[in-house]
This record gives structure tokens, sequence and C-alpha cells, in this order.
């Protein structure tokens, strides 16, 4: 299935500043892979070693967060997963 | 609104006055405020900053004391000590709206006492503003002073106070304000020093009484509280990142290469899982504390309350910059020993940025050991006392370099560099480099590495547009207001529809404002640089140094034309 997903800023150093991917994928954990075969070094920012989401990482797909351990959620042809992680700090 | 005013306070005459609030001021506040009153008042922008004719300012955001969601901060500002350019530092806590409430825009301090051996505080309360005596409270810490000060005023009563870096004039100096909870000055308007200015005048503390004062109404009232449950509503249902306070960002800036380690050496640190925000909050259900809100209707409570091991308060808040340049840029590994240097500045009154960079360099000098904490609160605890290298501390990391011949120093402007570093994210490196505030990443900070550099100057000049805005308003950056976000709760408080052109303006101003009382200190297209260290020392796997050219820097105080963007981005800092 075709679906966007939305880079945040400070994640796009491996997408040489690339904000937006078009990538086929069934299922969310193989949209991140997608794009890191694109693009490598993307995807340790957004999981652990043991393949976990991040603890300062929030996935949201069509709007809506995703329970971290859901990776395995399918994907809808036209679905948009975002990354958002959280960035500033005094 | 109507009977606003400012506050002008001659410490030389010994004099209060006041002066209303000029129309044309209406929508300036905090940092845009100060910035029109430095211009005005400062009439020698040459002048030493710890001498009479530099100005001190304390202005509220101008929406502080409404009931728009964490909209209550208040701007220090002044001819800072150690940049010798305009300083706006900012900081939470409750003065600031208790100020507004009182319908005080500003208090302007200016001059000096004739007997510089003496030391005043300012009632502010219905009645007005008083200078009083405060003898008594020399070189108190702190917790101590508001302990003190507690006692004298009500329970409602909010406190401004310097600890004895202030006292004595030091360049780090900060001043803090008085949080909700338990009116701990726990919140500090640190960056350049302003502390130092208010030691210059005098004043150990303001005590703002606000008494019956109520909310501050809106023109279109209920517009207002539309917007304002619709504003939080939409916040709270969103990802919410800073729940956990901006500790929690330890992990990603180790990630990307801007944990500085060892006087930035490195941009990773070996010990990101122990200086990891996640400890502090695995700690709470043990030992108590938690996340709080610094000022009345804050819905953000990025603030921890830190307890010791048995359970007994430590400090608050501990933050990411202080982890990064007190813990990871001195080696030190624990963030147990970074909570108690938190406290120790709060107590003397520094700012946890410069401490850090100005002992990473004493470090990385020889002058001492590599993650001694031990030494290093020893250290900041002696600060005020006269102990020579503590003194050095105090006075910030161009000290630390110049006491040294250190020739790794970094700073911008003479202000020390933040933990977001320059070198990967470069875009933020020019708002360094072009910033009137110097190093300062609320300035307008970047965090996009794959950035292509034709977009820094204009990305750098947004950003530094909204956070001025945002500076001026009263609101906390990080509840993340857009242009338009603010311009709408603009156009409801003082009942006419604020435009997307004039919020731009205003904003632009601002910076203009700002870079002509430097260029008038004597700042030139020269001082808009960064350090050698961070041209010439390369980090991170991909070995990237700051290495924008001169032309971009530059470009990035032309002003662009508006774009959407401008209006659609969130304050970043």
């Amino acid at each position: 299935m075709s679906a966007k997903v939305l880079i945040p800023p400070p994640y796009r150093g491996p997408t040489q500043g690339e904000a937006q991917l078009m990538v086929d994928a069934d299922t969310v954990l193989a949209c991140l892979q997608a794009v890191e075969q694109k693009f490598p070094g993307f995807l340790p920012q957004v999981l652990d070693a043991t393949g976990a989401v991040h603890r300062f990482v929030k996935l949201f797909l069509n709007g809506d967060l995703l329970d971290p351990k859901r990776l395995d959620r399918a994907i809808a042809a036209g679905d948009e997963l975002e990354i958002v992680a959280a960035i500033a700090g005094g | 609104m109507e009977g606003d005013k400012l506050v002008h306070v001659d410490m030389s005459a010994m004099s209060v006055r006041t002066e209303p609030l000029p129309k044309e001021w209406e929508l300036l506040g905090g940092r845009g405020l100060s910035a029109k009153i430095m211009l005005r008042e400062c009439k020698n922008p040459k002048c030493s900053p710890l001498g009479p004719e530099n100005v001190l300012v304390l202005a509220p955001g101008v929406l502080a004391g409404t009931s728009a969601p964490t909209s209550g901060r208040i701007s220090v500002g002044c001819k800072s000590p150690l940049t010798n350019g305009i300083k706006e530092a900012n900081a939470g806590g409750n003065p600031g709206q208790d100020m507004n409430k009182l319908g005080i825009r500003a208090i302007v301090v200016h001059g000096q006492p004739k007997d510089m051996s003496r030391l005043y505080g300012l009632e502010c309360d219905e009645k007005g503003v008083r200078i009083v005596p405060a003898d008594h409270l020399a070189l108190k810490w702190n917790y101590a002073t508001c302990e003190e000060l507690a006692k004298k005023y009500s329970k409602n009563a909010s406190f401004i106070s310097i600890g004895p870096a202030g006292e004595k004039m030091l360049r780090g100096a900060s001043v803090a304000t008085t949080d909700q909870d338990n009116r701990y000055p726990a919140r500090h308007a640190a960056r350049g020093g302003p502390g130092a200015i208010m030691g210059s005048k005098r004043i150990k503390f303001v005590a703002v009484e606000r008494g019956k004062a109520r909310v501050r109404e809106p023109a279109r009232r209920s517009d207002f509280n539309e917007l304002s449950k619709k504003y939080t509503r939409a916040y709270l249902d969103g990802p919410q990142m800073f729940k956990t306070g901006t500790s929690s960002v330890v992990p990603v800036a180790n990630m990307l290469n801007t944990f500085p380690y060892k006087n930035r050496t490195s941009g990773q640190s070996p010990d990101a899982a122990t200086l990891d925000g996640a400890r502090i909050v695995e700690s709470f259900p043990k030992r108590g504390g938690g996340m709080h809100n610094c000022l009345t209707g804050c819905i953000v409570r990025c603030s921890n309350m830190v307890h010791d091991a048995q359970g007994k308060y430590k400090t608050s808040a501990l933050e990411f910059e202080t982890l990064t340049l007190l813990g990871s840029n001195c080696a030190v590994g624990s963030w147990e020993d970074v909570a108690d240097m938190d406290r120790l500045c709060d107590e003397v009154g520094l700012d946890t940025i410069e401490t850090g960079a100005a002992i990473a360099v004493l470090m990385d000098a020889g002058r001492l050991q590599w993650g001694d904490a031990a030494t290093m609160k020893k250290l900041i605890g002696e600060v005020g006392t006269g102990n020579e290298l503590a003194t050095v501390i105090g006075n910030g990391c161009a000290e630390a370099g110049r006491h040294t011949n250190h020739p790794r120093v970094p700073v911008c402007k003479g202000q020390a560099i933040p933990a977001w570093d320059p070198r990967p994210l470069k875009a933020t490196g020019v708002t360094y480099a072009t910033s009137p505030m110097g190093a300062d990443h609320t300035a307008g900070l970047i965090v996009n590495p794959g950035m292509p550099a034709d977009q820094y100057a204009q990305a750098s000049q947004e950003i530094q547009l909204i956070n001025a805005v945002c500076d001026s308003s009263g609101f906390c950056q990080f509840v993340q207001p857009t242009l338009d976000d603010i311009r709408q709760y603009y156009s409801h408080f003082v009942g006419r529809d604020v435009s997307r052109e004039e919020i731009a303006d205003q904003g632009w101003q601002v910076l203009q404002d700002e870079w002509e009382f430097n260029r008038r200190a004597g700042f030139t297209a020269a001082d808009d640089v960064l350090p050698a260290c961070m041209k010439e020392d390369p980090i991170g796997p991909a070995k990237v140094v700051f290495d924008v050219p001169a032309g971009i820097i530059a470009d990035a105080k032309v002003r662009k034309p508006a774009r959407d963007n401008l209006f659609s981005t969130k304050a970043a800092g």
C-alpha cells in the first residue's frame, strides 16, 4: 500500500532534508523500514536496538496516536504516518 | 488596558515615578517592550554595563495576568555585562502575572545609589512601588532570602531576587523568580548576567503583592475565553512532549551529536543514560517530587520537583541544558550531582549554562579534573565569597578562557554556547551568530540537521522573529504558540483585529530595535561570527564543523517576504 511518512526536522539528517516520503508498505514497521532502505541511518532514530520505539518518539497514524507496541498495524492506501520527537529544551 | 503604567525607579535620587504606558506600546510587553525602553532610556549604549547609565527593565509579557494558558512569563532586560550588547532573559514563576494584574507593564530602574555598600528592595502593591532597605539580606542565598520575605509579605506575594553572585556583580549572575507552589526561587532569568545589573542597582529583591487585583479582562471576553479553551484542548490532546520535562530530551540530543561532552570535544556522552531525565522520573515513586507548573495557569507542567534519596526536596527544575552543561560537558555522569549543582546555582544566583561552560574550560585547561563534581559544588557554593576560582566561574566562560589562556572557549559575543551545538545544527549556528542576544538557543532554535544551506538564513530569521513575538507575549515557548495563535489572542485582548502583517512587523521591529541598540553599543557585522573552535574542531561521525559562509549569515538579517510558514511555525527554544 502506498503511504506517506512525515519526517520531523530533527530526523532529516539521514533523509538529506526530505520532509515527507511516499513508501510502499503493508505495516507501520514496514513503512519505517522502507524509509531506512532509501535513507540508511534513519531507522535507529526511531527504534532502539531491541526494535522498540524510542521513549522520546511518538507515532501518529492518520492523526491518531499509535500504540508503540503496534508496529504491526496494517497500512491502508493513502495513510499518513507522522513521527514526532521531543526537541527543544532549556 | 486603561491605567497600565511604566514605573521608573531612580536609584540615584531614590525616587519613584509612574508614566502611563504609551498608547503605541499597547501590544508590547516582555522582550519587545524591554527593547523599546532600552533604546529610549539607556542614553549611552556604549556605557559600562555595571555603571549608573545602564537600565534594568522588568517587563511581563502582554498577556501575563490574563486567563490565556501558560502566558505569565516575565522578561528582564538590560545591557549585558557578558555580551556588552542588549539582553533579554526570560523566566516563569508568578511575579510577571502579578505585576500585570497591578497594571505595572514594566519597572524601569535607573542610576545607582551613592553608597554602593547598601542594599534595597522594591515593594509593589495596589498603592504603588516603594524603595525599602534590605541590608539585612546581604549575601543571603536566594532560598533563605525568599523565606525571609515570606515572613514579611502575604502568602500571595511573589518575589524576584538575586543571590551573592548578583550582589557581587558577577557577569554570569541570574535573576530569580518564585514559582507558584512553594515560592521557591527556582525560576531564573539567567542568560547574559542580568543579575549583575540588578546588583549594580543595589536591588536585592522585588516583592509583588497583587492584593485583590484580578485577572486581566480582555475586550472580547467570550472570544478570548473560547480561544483559550480551544487552544488548551488542542494542546492537551496533542503529544505533550514536555510532560516529563526537558530533561527527557537528553537521549535525542545525544543521538544527534548535540549533547556536548568535555568542553564540546565530543557531541555524545558515555553518561547519557545516567543523565537522562527518565532517571529523574523513575525517582518519583520512591522519593516523592513530580511534575508541576512553575506559574499559575500553565498547562505544560514541564518543571520537575526533584527530591533526594531521603525524600527531601532538592531542586526544581532540573532541565536539559543544565544536565548538559554542568553534567556531560564537565564529564559529570550523575544526574544527582547535577541536581545538587542546579540547587547551588539557584541559591547563589548563577546561569547554569554559563557556569557549566566556564567550569568545562577550566577542566579542559587542566585547572580542574574532569568529572570532579565535589570540587564543582564547593566552588559554586563559594561564589560571592571572594574565592578566586569561584569568581572566575561566576564571571563566565569567556573569563575562564582569559584566566587560563585556553584556546577552546565556546562563546558568541561573549556568551557561552548552549547545549544545542552549531556544528550539526548549522541553522541554529546562524541564529547564534546573528541574534542580538549572542549564543542563545531561546532566540531561535532549529533542530534540522538535514536542512540545505540555502535555507539557513530564512529559517533562522523566521524563528528569531517568531520567538521575539513569543517572548513579548508572555507565552512560554514550550506551549509553542504560532504567530497566528498570538495575533488571535491579541485581537481578542485589545478588541481589534491584528493582521498577519502587523504581527510580523512587530516581531521584525523587536529585532531591529535590538540590533540598533547593539549598533549604538559599537557592534558591527564583524561580530556576527562563531568562535574558532566551532569552525575548526569537528564533531560526530560525519566530522562536521560550522562552515556556514559569511554571506549566508549576513543574509539572515535581511528581511525576507513573509510566507505562510512564518505564521504557522511554532515558537522553539
